[in-house]
């Protein structure tokens, strides 16, 4: 019984000690957990370890968890991380990068090289983090644009899309109505969340903060950079569209599809909205996409936030150079190709609007050819290590300003600066 | 000398238990209230800085006024509305389990799985509640996109989701009434509110107590519903002083200023039912 008792007890410290990697060659891979993903990953996993004998790849989707975010932070506590990680969000590499868990890319024999081969050098300076190295490598890009419906966008007096906010205000003010007569608006031409949840601001005050400004930074040198008259133009347009009723204030996130149900005419989103739309459209219904609204005297091309993912080697990875060998294949353009044609998101690389190795796909998908040409316009994050409570502020000013109107735009866009600018003091 | 140790054999399993899961975790709180750590880097030494922040940080004295704004409407709405359909369900009336076993339900069901059931109910243009009140005439209510409603819509939902569990102890306070002070009291020809304020409602002194008390640390613990259901908004009026904590240390991963913010907290609960204690018993 004893020997039993000690042997269990071997056991028991053996399974607690440091995770040992039972095979040297071999990377380790964790994936988005979206099925689509899922199943790029794997495919691509199982050609090279068919093709490549030098070292193997284990794949794994990020395990479940309320936000992969939270997942990555509990595999860094417990030391338990992949080697490399591939739906990094591109505004928290900074916080890891300070942390000093992520391996410089740029000291990587061929890295720049390919960088450069890959991307334009603004999306280069985009990833750069402040220590002046890399440590992401721009991967997929879902740019948020206007989803409109096209019937609805027909039967009004404009005939297209809006493309600034004058257009807008007229558009939603010929579309809202009180379709039941109870003295309430119950047909609104576009929605947003209202929640200030931070992230809800990417899909709203962001794109349409770049869109004004030309893919403007929110913070730039450890400073508030937002305090200028577009961004208090944004939060004038927005105002009025929640004042007017031409946004609800109500969250409607609850009901049915209220696009794909008429009840709105106008969304701000990705082409994930492509796939869904094709799924649950009622018949005869048609849809399009057109850019962000801009100020109406806008000049040059409208920019959009790319709600950008990449790619990241964490510093556990015993041998960087193979998990840099497998990036090198896995990001080929071939590969790319397949990632757009099984996931119907954008891979970040340049040109891919004119690649003739692109043509055929966007030939058959004329939907995902305006995300592409929409891709040469779009802007990630700024690199800071106070990114989330930037928006969070944003996101705060944003409701008293813009959804309830206690406060002017001006003084909005001031306190937010303020409250930005004390972040960096500590 | 092996007499004395087998005792502490004996209470090791609990004491190692304790200090695992409660000494440490406590200590290493008190810690961290010195620290600024965000886990991924290591932890920098800052003192008292962080105490320091909380008595200047506006947000978080928000959160503790409407958390105490909930208190003061759940607490006593939620004695009135138990206290009532337990003295109802102590008459005799037809199927008296089945509405008992009613009451009970929402208190076992998941407050996520309620929560987003009254985000149905509370909808502006389509909850059930604003289409009766529009059919009655009267106009519609922001439930919870009106600053000045969300709080109390959410307690409203609070209450009603707990009740069963505070009828269930009214019962029980009740049922220990001796009946002959009531018989002593209808001979003397007292009227059913008379007997309900000098005999029902000193008598159950203590089950009142209790009801206060756990309200009070359920009320304080606020946390599901306005995540679920607000976020905190309309304009903060619904962040609660737990979900303030919670966002402090897990969406802005500043857990050193989390922890400060929790002991203080728990440290005016403390203080809120100690106040409570000496309140309701010279009361009564």
């Amino acid at each position: 019984m004893r020997k039993v008792i000690y042997l269990f007890l071997i056991l028991l410290f053996i399974s607690c000690s440091k995770n040992n990697r039972e095979f040297k060659n071999e990377i380790i891979y964790w994936s988005s957990n979206n099925t689509e993903e899922i199943e790029f990953a794997r495919y691509i996993v199982d050609k090279w370890n068919k093709e490549n004998s030098e070292f193997k790849v284990k794949f794994q989707p990020v395990p479940e968890g309320q936000s992969s975010e939270e997942v990555i932070l509990a595999a860094i506590v417990g030391k338990t991380t992949p080697d490399i990680y591939s739906n990094m969000w591109e505004g928290d590499v900074e916080n890891y990068a300070k942390a000093g868990i992520l391996v410089a890319l740029d000291t990587l024999k061929g890295f720049m090289e390919f960088l450069y081969e890959r991307c334009d050098s603004s999306v280069i300076e985009e990833v750069r983090s402040s220590d002046g190295h890399i440590y992401q490598i721009p991967w997929k890009i879902n740019p948020i644009m206007m989803i409109y419906n096209e019937n609805i966008i027909k039967s009004l007096s404009q005939k297209s899309p809006p493309k600034t906010y004058s257009e807008f205000f007229k558009a939603a003010e010929e579309f809202k109505k009180d379709t039941d007569g109870d003295g309430y608006i119950d047909r609104w031409f576009g929605y947003t969340e209202t929640i200030v949840t931070w992230w809800q601001r990417l899909f709203d005050f962001y794109p349409l903060y770049l869109a004004a400004t030309n893919g403007g930074s929110l913070v730039k040198n450890n400073k508030a950079a937002f305090n200028n008259q577009a961004a208090i133009n944004v939060f004038k347009f927005l105002q009025k569209l929640y004042k007017n009723n031409y946004f609800p204030k109500e969250r409607l996130s609850s009901r049915q599809d209220v696009f794909l149900d008429g009840i709105i005419a106008t969304r701000f989103t990705g082409p994930w909205e492509i796939s869904h739309a094709e799924k649950y459209k009622p018949k005869s219904f048609q849809y399009n996409f057109s850019t962000m609204p801009v100020p109406d005297n806008h000049n040059g091309p409208v920019y959009t936030y790319g709600d950008p993912k990449n790619i990241v080697i964490f510093k556990t990875c015993p041998n960087p150079n193979f998990a840099w060998k497998f990036l090198k294949y896995f990001l080929s353009e071939e590969n790319d190709l397949k990632f757009l044609e099984m996931t119907n998101q954008l891979p970040r690389r340049k040109n891919i609007d004119s690649n003739p190795l692109f043509r055929e796909f966007f030939l058959k998908n004329p939907k995902m050819k305006i995300f592409a040409e929409q891709a040469k316009f779009v802007k990630g994050t700024d690199q800071s290590l106070y990114l989330k409570e930037v928006f969070d502020i944003i996101s705060s000013e944003y409701e008293a300003c813009v959804i309830y109107g206690i406060k002017s735009p001006e003084q909005a866009i001031s306190d937010a600066e303020k409250s930005v600018n004390l972040l960096f003091l500590r | 000398m092996k007499k004395k140790f087998v005792p502490y054999l004996f209470v090791a399993p609990y004491i190692i238990h304790f200090l695992l899961f409660v000494g440490f975790p406590v200590g290493f709180s008190i810690y961290l209230t010195f620290h600024d750590w965000n886990i991924i880097s290591p932890m920098e030494f800052i003192g008292l800085a962080n105490y320091e922040r909380l008595f200047n940080d506006t947000l978080f004295w928000k959160s503790l006024k409407n958390t105490l704004i909930f208190l003061l409407i759940h607490i006593p709405l939620q004695i009135i509305v138990a206290l009532f359909l337990a003295e109802l369900l102590t008459q005799k009336i037809k199927l008296k389990n089945f509405f008992r076993a009613s009451y009970f339900m929402p208190v076992v069901v998941s407050g996520v799985v309620i929560t987003i059931l009254w985000q149905q109910l509370y909808g502006f243009e389509s909850g059930l509640l604003n289409r009766l009140l529009t059919y009655i005439g009267i106009k519609k209510i922001g439930w919870l996109t009106d600053p000045n409603w969300a709080m109390p819509s959410i307690a409203i939902m609070a209450t009603w989701k707990n009740v069963g569990l505070y009828i269930v102890l009214f019962l029980v306070g009740l049922q220990t009434i001796p009946q002959q002070y009531y018989e002593a009291a209808e001979l003397e020809g007292a009227t059913h509110l008379q007997k309900f304020f000098k005999i029902t409602l000193p008598m159950i002194n203590p089950t009142i107590f209790m009801v206060v008390i756990l309200s009070t640390i359920g009320g304080f613990s606020l946390f599901i519903e306005p995540y679920v259901m607000t976020g905190g908004g309309p304009l903060n009026s619904t962040l609660s002083a737990v979900l303030y904590i919670y966002k402090q240390g897990f969406f802005y991963y500043h857990m050193g200023y989390a922890a400060t913010l929790g002991f203080f907290f728990a440290f005016i609960i403390l203080l809120v039912v100690f106040i409570q204690k000496k309140f309701v018993e010279r009361e009564y």
